[in-house]
């Protein structure tokens, strides 16, 4: 029964609605990830460190057990997922390893077993990937995973803002070198010192560093100026890639009502279908009822 | 139905605002009235010069207030009882219990009681009684939508904005680790800790340059990201709301089709129901534009199906 047991726990490391468990494994992976993140973070003040070194350490272990417990049950349990007639069980689990999420389940626990073997190596580069494990909890964030894909569909309109910010940074950097290189040659004697100001100028409308002259003046507020139109391009094509997303979504289901009028009958397992396609739509009730009514009328028309 | 039933039941439609007339036009704008000139009080109160030369006239006006405000109350508690009195399972309570535990009977009850409070604890910080006072701003949101506006915005699209949260606490969390790491070392007094380091994070997303020049080249690079990651987050959110507003603006002409429907589905079109929809237009906030663009196409849907039954 051991391939009956394997499935089940493929389901509830899964986040399978089917099973009540399934709730409480990403309950006490949630908690156990930010009571890691709270950790690095306050064991970083020196006073802290101080006080609690041995609290802290005993923690991280604690911690890696859960997470390698986490990791084995995952790669175990993926194995379920293909039958040997689909690819066999490492096929599930190579998808898995290979998925983002499992690279971040990978390199978020794995630091700790190189520091017992390597024990030499860079302490700090093992906390940055200590807090990797921040990056888990996306895996449980539907919403963060259509915010990805308005901006992935959109990414031409991304791509030529990214180009207009390259030469706006080029221009103004290379214009302010020749206009105050020889007076501040701190912080405009090169063109890449010049890019750090401009990027600056034009991301926060406001340099750290004053121009001396005239000519530096003038640069300087016109690549202000440049930095209130970024944002404004910026801020356009995020508004537009979320409404047209919304309107693929709405025009999604709106599809899929017509679908179930079209035969006249609404059966109550075409309710059922409705019902789980407006929660993954994630549309209101009152939008749900006007498409519905207008798709009766449309029938009523036709008959 | 006696005398006293038939004043409650006047004094509910009053004081609701769901029948159309001038006496609860009139209370509409008295309160609103009233309100504003609250709020302009308390404003002028907190500076010293005037609040000594006007002390007097400031203490009177708000005891009127008070006074009003009880009124109010009590008017509303009372009448309100009237709400679903002639609803099948519905008693005088039930009205009550809904209006004392909405938002704006809370409002309507802590933005005026501590006034009494005060009467019977003379001591109390006279402090945290002025913030209480302020509170009466808001009673003016019940004769706007705005407010509810952006309530039911934001809940509709929780999702999204919970997302956005989300990334900005993921990206502050990472990158005031890693500039902790990699400057920490160099400016000490700036990076000093993780939480301090999140300071300047938060400080250069909301505000932009967080006066710190990065001092090695990894630092640097870092620091641009952040930068862009500031509009970026900026443009997230931005899109985030003007999308919910959108959306709003759909469910509200959705909203009032749907009454439309309601109300022509029978075939005849009553005063009353013509007032209804009146209502719900100014409370939706819709232009005569849309409304007879929606009145339009229901037509329109109508004939189509009648011709084609025949």
């Amino acid at each position: 029964m051991t391939s009956g047991f394997k499935h089940t726990l493929m389901e509830i490391m899964d986040g399978s609605p089917n099973h009540v468990a399934s709730r409480w494994v990403e309950l006490a992976i949630t908690i156990v990830v930010l009571v890691n993140c709270s950790a690095v973070i306050l064991d970083s003040v020196p006073e802290i460190h101080a006080a609690y070194k041995d609290f802290f350490h005993e923690l991280e272990f604690w911690s890696v057990m859960f997470f390698t417990t986490e990791y084995i049950a995952r790669v175990w349990s993926l194995g379920a997922k293909f039958a040997a007639s689909e690819g066999g069980s490492w096929k599930g689990r190579r998808q898995y390893i290979l998925s983002p999420f499992g690279l971040v389940d990978f390199f978020a626990t794995m630091p700790y077993y190189m520091h017992i073997f390597f024990p030499y190596l860079d302490l700090r580069i093992l906390r940055v990937l200590r807090l990797l494990r921040i990056l888990k909890l996306s895996k449980y964030n539907t919403a963060l995973q259509d915010l990805f894909q308005a901006v992935y569909s959109e990414r031409q309109a991304f791509g030529s803002a990214v180009f207009l910010l390259t030469i706006a940074t080029v221009v103004s950097a290379s214009l302010m070198h020749f206009a105050e290189g020889h007076e501040q040659p701190e912080f405009f004697g090169t063109i890449p010192h010049s890019i750090y100001w401009a990027i600056i100028t034009i991301t926060s409308g406001y340099g750290n560093v004053e121009p001396v002259t005239k000519a530096g003046e003038a640069i300087a507020l016109i690549t202000g100026f440049l930095g209130v139109c970024m944002a404004a391009i910026m801020t356009g094509i995020v508004a537009s890639a979320f409404s047209n997303q919304v309107a693929r979504k709405k025009a999604a289901f709106e599809a899929q009502i017509r679908e179930i009028f079209s035969d006249g009958v609404v059966s109550e397992e075409e309710k059922e279908t409705l019902k789980r396609l407006q929660a993954h739509y994630r549309l209101s009730d009152v939008q749900v009822e006007a498409m519905l009514q207008r798709a009766q009328n449309k029938t009523v028309m036709k008959g | 139905m006696t005398s006293i039933q038939r004043m409650r039941r006047r004094a509910y439609e009053i004081m609701d605002g769901a029948v159309p007339d001038k006496y609860s036009h009139f209370v509409e704008v008295f309160v609103a009235l009233l309100v504003v000139a609250n709020v302009i009080g308390i404003i002028l109160e907190s500076v010293p010069e005037i609040h000594e030369a006007y002390e007097a006239y400031f203490h009177a006006f708000d005891l009127f207030s008070v006074a009003v405000f009880s009124v109010e109350f009590v008017t509303r508690v009372w009448s309100y009882g009237e709400k679903y009195l002639h609803d099948e399972d519905g008693s005088e309570w039930k009205g009550r219990k809904e209006y004392l535990f909405s938002f704006y009977g809370i409002i309507d009850f802590i933005s005026t009681v501590p006034f009494y409070l005060q009467l019977i604890l003379p001591g109390a910080d006279l402090r945290v009684l002025r913030m209480f006072r302020l509170l009466r701003i808001f009673k003016l949101s019940r004769y706007n939508s705005a407010f509810d506006d952006m309530v039911a915005a934001v809940k509709a699209e929780r999702d999204s904005f919970s997302s956005a949260v989300f990334l900005l606490f993921i990206s502050c969390l990472l990158f005031s680790s890693l500039i902790y790491i990699i400057e920490g070392h160099e400016q000490p007094e700036i990076f000093p800790s993780i939480p301090a380091a999140m300071h300047w994070f938060v400080i250069t997303i909301v505000a932009g340059w967080g006066n710190v020049d990065p001092v090695t080249f990894v630092g640097t690079i870092l620091v641009i990201f952040t930068q862009i990651l500031s509009i970026a987050l900026a443009a997230i959110l931005t899109g985030v709301v003007s999308t919910a507003y959108t959306a709003q603006v759909e469910r509200r002409q959705a909203m009032y089709e749907m009454e439309v429907r309601a109300v022509l589905a029978d075939g005849v079109v009553t005063e009353e129901e013509l007032a209804k929809l009146k209502i719900m237009q100014a409370k939706l906030g819709m232009t005569d534009d849309q409304v007879s663009a929606i009145a339009a196409q229901i037509e329109e849907e109508k004939k189509v199906s009648e011709s084609g039954n025949s």
